[in-house]
C-alpha cells in the first residue's frame, strides 16, 4: 500500500485572492480573452448555448489556459474531464464552471494517438485529481505531474485501458 | 503533545459505515485522522462502455442501474443529453411531469439518506421512520412507472406515458403527509442530544475548498456556496417554480443534514406547484433513431450533486462515447479534507453526510 490522499487538497488560500464576477457580457469576455492570450493555439471559439461556451486550445497550453481561467476568468470548478478515443486522435474535453459568472466553459484539447499526454491540471483544480486517474485508468490518457496517477476504478494490474475503441473485452 | 505510532486502518470494503462496497483508508495518530485515503471501484461494471454497444433508447434502463436511490434522475439526465444532441425539443406537459417524478426521487432519496445517517450515528428509530416515508414516494413511482427502484420512465423526448387518472391527487396527499412527517423528524432529530453533539462542529468544509475540490449539491451548499441549477440554471419547467435554494453557512455536518431537510420541503413545494399548473397536450415527440454526429452535454441537480453526461454521436443509432460524471465520486475524492483533524469516531457521520452510492460512484 503506498501512499495517501493527502496530496488532493487544492490551495484554496492562493483561489482567495483570485478575482471575482466579470461585468457585462461573461461568455464574450472568456472567448475572448483565450483567443487574446492563446493566439494560433485557442480556435473554434462558439457560444453553444446560454451559459455554455466551447473552445479549443493546444495541449502544450492546456495548463497556463487553466491557471489564467481559474486566477484572472473566475473559473473555481473543474466539473468534468471526459477523453473521447476518435478514430485519428484521442481527445481531453475539460468542462469547467464558474458559479460566480454563472458558466461552463466546455475546453477541448487533442492528443495524437502514438502520444497520449497532457498537462496535468490537478493542483490548480483539486476536483480534477480523481477525474484524471480514471481518464488514466480507462482511456490510457497520460496526465504529466498528476500527483498519483494510478487506476483507481479498474485492478492495479489490469493491462488494457477498457474504454479505447480497439479494446476486445 | 505526546506522540503515537501513526497507523492505516482499513474501514472498508465491509463496513458498516460505508453504504455499499468501498473503502476509506485513515492514517490515525493516536485518535486522531492525521491522513486518509478512499479506494473506490468494487463496483465498477463498466456502464460507460456498456453504453456504446446499446440503441440510445436500450441505454435508457442502464441508466436506472447507475444509482439505486436515485435512478429516475440518472435517467432523465441521460434523456435530456440525447435531447441535446438530437436537438430535439420536449413538450410541456412533460416537463412538468418530470419535475413532479424528479422531486419525488429527491424526497425518496433524501429520506433513504436520512435513515441510512440516522442508523450511522446510533438512531435506529429515525431509520423506520425514515424508510416508512419513503415508501410513500416510492409507491408513487411505482404506481405511474411499474417497478419500484429503476423506473425506466423517461424517454428521449418525453415521458413514457401519461400520468394515470388520481394519481395527481395521491401526490398531492403525500406532499401533506410527508410535509407533517418532517416536522416530526426535525423535533426527533434535533432534539436527541447524541445526533447534535456527533453533528456540529464536525467534518467542516470550507467553502473555498469545496470550491476547489468539485464537491456539489448539499455538501457545497453546506458550506455557504448558493447555487442551485435548478435556480441558477434551469432546466424542464423548473423556471416557472417559485422555491428557495437552500444554503448554510457553517460547513459541517450539521448543516449538511439541514441543507437536506430544507430541500425536501422545498422538494414539496416544488412537486404541489407543478401538479397544480400541469398543462394539457402531449407527453412525448417521437425521437429519430439515429444521432447526429456532434456532442451533447446536460447538467442537472442530482439529490447528491451536479450530475453531467457528455454524448458523442458519430451518426449511428448507438453513442460513440457517453461519459457520466458522477456528483459522489469527486466529492469523495475530497474525503481528506473532510477528514483530517477529527477523531476516528467522527468518520461515520461525516462520511455519512455525503450520502455516498456506489453505483453511480464506480459505474
Amino acid at each position: 500500500m503506498t501512499g495517501g490522499g493527502l496530496e488532493n487538497r487544492g490551495d484554496a488560500q492562493e483561489l482567495e485572492k483570485a478575482p471575482t464576477r466579470i461585468d457585462g457580457d461573461p461568455e464574450e469576455r472568456v472567448l475572448r480573452v483565450l483567443r487574446d492570450r492563446f493566439p494560433g493555439s485557442a480556435s473554434d471559439t462558439a457560444r453553444v448555448r446560454p451559459g455554455l461556451v466551447r473552445a479549443h486550445i493546444k495541449r502544450e497550453d492546456l495548463y497556463d489556459a487553466c491557471r489564467l481561467l481559474r486566477d484572472a476568468l473566475g473559473f473555481e470548478h473543474m466539473s468534468m474531464i471526459s477523453a473521447v478515443d476518435y478514430p485519428d486522435r484521442f481527445e481531453v474535453v475539460y468542462h469547467i464552471s464558474s458559479y460566480q459568472n454563472n458558466l461552463t466553459l466546455e475546453l477541448i484539447a487533442q492528443t495524437p494517438k502514438d502520444d497520449p499526454v497532457i498537462d496535468s491540471v490537478s493542483d490548480i483544480w483539486g476536483g480534477a485529481n480523481w477525474q484524471e486517474r480514471e481518464a488514466y485508468d480507462l482511456m490510457g490518457i497520460t496526465f504529466k505531474d498528476h500527483p498519483k496517477l494510478e487506476r483507481i476504478l479498474m485492478l492495479k494490474d489490469t493491462l488494457y485501458h477498457p474504454l479505447r475503441k480497439d479494446f476486445r473485452g | 503533545m505526546t506522540r503515537t505510532a501513526e497507523m492505516w486502518i482499513n474501514m472498508g470494503p465491509q463496513h458498516p459505515m460505508t453504504h455499499g462496497l468501498w473503502n476509506l483508508r485513515v492514517k490515525v495518530d493516536g485518535e486522531t485522522i492525521v491522513d486518509a485515503e478512499p479506494e473506490v471501484g468494487y463496483l465498477h461494471r463498466g456502464i460507460e462502455k456498456i453504453c456504446e454497444n446499446r440503441t440510445y433508447p436500450q441505454v435508457i434502463p442502464i441508466t436506472d442501474r447507475l444509482c439505486y436511490g436515485s435512478s429516475m434522475s440518472w435517467s432523465h439526465l441521460y434523456c435530456r443529453t440525447i435531447e441535446d444532441l438530437m436537438g430535439l425539443e420536449v413538450p410541456e406537459r412533460a416537463q412538468y411531469i418530470r419535475v413532479v417524478v424528479l422531486e419525488m426521487q429527491r424526497l425518496a432519496s433524501h429520506l433513504m439518506w436520512l435513515a441510512a445517517y440516522a442508523v450511522d450515528l446510533g438512531m435506529m428509530a429515525g431509520f423506520i421512520y425514515s424508510m416508512r416515508d419513503r415508501e410513500v414516494f416510492v409507491d408513487l413511482l411505482q404506481n405511474l412507472s411499474g417497478s419500484r427502484l429503476t423506473y425506466n420512465y423517461p424517454r428521449i423526448g418525453g415521458v413514457a406515458h401519461d400520468i394515470p387518472p388520481g394519481w395527481d391527487k395521491e401526490a398531492l396527499r403525500a406532499c401533506d403527509y410527508t410535509e407533517q412527517r418532517l416536522r416530526e423528524y426535525e423535533d426527533l432529530y434535533e432534539g436527541s442530544k447524541i445526533f447534535m453533539m456527533r453533528n456540529e462542529g464536525v467534518g467542516i468544509l470550507r467553502r473555498d475548498d469545496a470550491m476547489n475540490l468539485g464537491v456539489t449539491g448539499p455538501p457545497m451548499r453546506a458550506s455557504g456556496a448558493k447555487y442551485d441549477l435548478r435556480k441558477d440554471r434551469p432546466y424542464e419547467a423548473y423556471a416557472d417554480m417559485d422555491f428557495e435554494v437552500c444554503s448554510r453557512t457553517e460547513g459541517d455536518c450539521f448543516a449538511r443534514y439541514r441543507v437536506r431537510m430544507d430541500e425536501m420541503w422545498e422538494s414539496c413545494r416544488i412537486i404541489r406547484q407543478a401538479i397544480q399548473n400541469m398543462p394539457k397536450g402531449k407527453w412525448r415527440v417521437v425521437a429519430p433513431r439515429n444521432a447526429p454526429e456532434g456532442t451533447g452535454m446536460a447538467r442537472v441537480e442530482d439529490p447528491r450533486g451536479e450530475g453531467m453526461m457528455y454524448a458523442v454521436g458519430d451518426g449511428s443509432d448507438r453513442p460513440y462515447r457517453l461519459k457520466i460524471r458522477s456528483p459522489i465520486f469527486v466529492t469523495v475524492s475530497a474525503a481528506p479534507k473532510f477528514l483530517v483533524g477529527y477523531k476516528i469516531a467522527d468518520v461515520v457521520a461525516i462520511m455519512g453526510g455525503l450520502d455516498m452510492c456506489i453505483g453511480e460512484n464506480d459505474r
